[in-house]
């Protein structure tokens, strides 16, 4: 069972210091399972120039459903935050959600100022372009 | 001749913001220096005192503000030992330099079948604006591969030279891997197929000390901020007479002789490539970071600064979870690293966390980063006002951090 959103939230919120969520991140990243090298492809890589980001998203019963992997731990770990904010919304939900403004009350603001070297911008962006 | 040891912790002393956090250790000074107080004082006190359009007004200001660029001019032509300060254009950086040369020498001097040699190490910016012009012109742009250790690979480089080649564009220091290219052999060998030879010494400008007139190149390169001065400012270097037969690229006030609906005539270089008012301040702030440079006893820096890399390189040898990406002899100030079971980008978030600045990433160098095979490394970039205790804190937190990433 992946953590859901207020489970992560009380977690990050607990844990102080950029070195304490870094560490958290990178056990986050461990609850994500790995992509399979074959989906692993150019057209679901995200563009981001510190590490790769792959996203695949699709639509069950109305519902975002995602797959998230990256080969930077960290950045696995914030896709978890990704998972948890967007996988299993409807529609019409998605462009109402703040996935920055979450970021920001975790204590996680620094990964926005640098989010379009680690892709983290275009995933959101990608996520809210298929709704 | 005997040197004094070389103070690097006394030199930090003259760079406010490091004064101001004691705790940074600042390791990425490939992307960019930090600024001396001279650079500050220099830009501060232009604006205070001085400050007027340039080559216009004749009321005193104006007058006083004109000497100061052209002084930095001739600061820019004495730190390159240039034959003479009409050979510096003034541009925004290394980029634009070279944008510039492809724009104007390269639009006006090749045609279609032309070959473009650059090498595996380039910077995007040594590799982009010679793409642009190939495609516009049907120019063929070849690259010089590389040795397993990161050397330039000379033999290959001597097959690939014929009498299609027209320019040699090639960097002096690389910013990704650190390697040296032996450039006067480079330069020896394009001159006998009357070959051009652009330099981009946008790394080496803060560390080597450049001759253009020994050096023998034709078009030289940097940016200001990656040696001490402010951003916005970098030169061109180019011989007179390449110069002179070079036509304006960016049309504007200052670079014309006289403008008519009839026709336009263009200044002499270099102010026919310096359209609009130029940096005036940043051009000052220049020329008070190679004056400072100037200053420094040079042979010390370069060794006080290649013994920390050796420092740290040593170091990193001893474990069998890093690898050196570019071990050339000759490196510049910098490594780069690839780790066996950790990401570049996981490590600089751990060493963020403790105050250590570090790059990670492609380096604006993904050719460099294919020929490798990786998508990217983590660089540590040196500069005179490191210190061996910011490379001991750095291999502790690389131990803490790889070890908790394990
Ligand atoms: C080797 C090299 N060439 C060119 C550049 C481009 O310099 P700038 O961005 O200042 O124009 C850089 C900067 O990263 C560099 O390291």
């Amino acid at each position: 069972m992946m953590p859901d959103r207020d489970t992560l939230t009380r977690q990050l919120k607990s844990t102080t210091g950029w070195e304490g969520k870094n560490r958290l991140l990178v056990q986050m990243a461990r609850e994500l399972p790995t992509l399979p090298a074959s989906l692993r492809t150019e057209s679901h890589r995200v563009q981001g120039c510190e590490s790769q980001v792959w996203l695949i998203t699709h639509w069950q019963d109305q519902l975002l459903r995602l797959q998230l992997d990256s080969d930077s731990r960290v950045i696995k770990g914030l896709l978890v935050l990704v998972l948890a904010a967007y996988d299993g919304q409807p529609r019409a939900a998605v462009a109402g959600i703040d996935f920055n403004g979450w970021l920001a009350e975790l204590g996680l603001a620094r990964f926005l100022s640098s989010s379009r070297a680690n892709g983290l911008a275009a995933i959101v962006q990608r996520i809210r372009d298929e709704a | 001749m005997p040197t004094q040891p070389f103070d690097a912790a006394m030199l930090r002393a003259d760079f406010p913001l490091l004064a101001a956090q004691p705790d940074l250790i600042y390791l990425d000074n490939a992307a960019t220096t930090q600024k001396p107080r001279a650079v500050l004082n220099a830009e501060r006190h232009y604006y205070e005192t001085t400050n007027a359009n340039v080559h216009r007004s004749a009321h005193r200001l104006a007058h006083a503000a004109t000497e100061a660029f052209e002084g930095a001019r001739s600061t820019v032509a004495r730190f390159l030992n240039a034959a003479s300060s009409d050979e510096i254009v003034f541009t925004r950086g290394s980029t634009e330099a070279i944008n510039l040369v492809a724009q104007s020498w390269g639009r006006s001097q090749l045609q279609a079948g032309d070959e473009i040699i650059v090498s595996t190490l380039e910077h995007h910016a040594n590799i982009v604006p010679w793409q642009l012009l190939a495609y516009e012109r049907g120019l063929r742009i070849v690259a010089v591969p590389l040795l397993a250790n990161g050397q330039l690979d000379m033999d290959a480089y001597a097959a690939l030279l014929g009498n299609r080649t027209r320019l040699v564009a090639i960097t002096a220091l690389s910013n990704a891997i650190g390697t040296r290219p032996d450039l006067a052999a480079v330069i020896a060998a394009a001159a006998t197929v009357g070959a051009r030879v652009l330099v981009d010494a946008s790394q080496a400008v803060a560390h080597d000390v450049i001759d253009v007139q020994a050096l023998g190149a034709d078009f030289l390169v940097f940016s200001g901020h990656k040696a001490y001065g402010p951003t916005g400012i970098g030169a061109l270097w180019a011989r007179t007479e390449l110069l002179n037969a070079m036509p304006p690229w960016q049309g504007g006030g200052e670079m014309i002789e006289r403008v008519s609906f009839a026709g336009t005539t263009f200044n002499r270089p270099p102010y026919r490539f310096e359209a609009g008012t130029p940096p005036v301040a940043q051009a000052i702030g220049l020329a008070a970071a190679l004056d400072w440079l100037i200053a420094l006893d040079r042979a010390a820096l370069a060794a006080h600064e290649d013994a920390l890399r050796l420092r740290l390189e040593t170091a990193l040898l001893a474990r069998d979870d890093v690898r050196l990406v570019g071990t050339a002899p000759n490196k510049g100030p910098l490594t780069s690293l690839a780790f066996s079971h950790a990401h570049p980008f996981d490590v600089a978030q751990f060493l963020d966390a403790r105050g250590i600045a570090v790059r990670v990433g492609h380096h604006c160098a993904q050719p460099l980063m294919d020929a490798f095979n990786l998508s990217s490394t983590l660089r540590i970039s040196l500069s005179a006002y490191n210190v061996s205790s910011d490379i001991d804190t750095l291999l502790a937190a690389l131990d803490d951090t790889l070890e908790l990433l394990a």
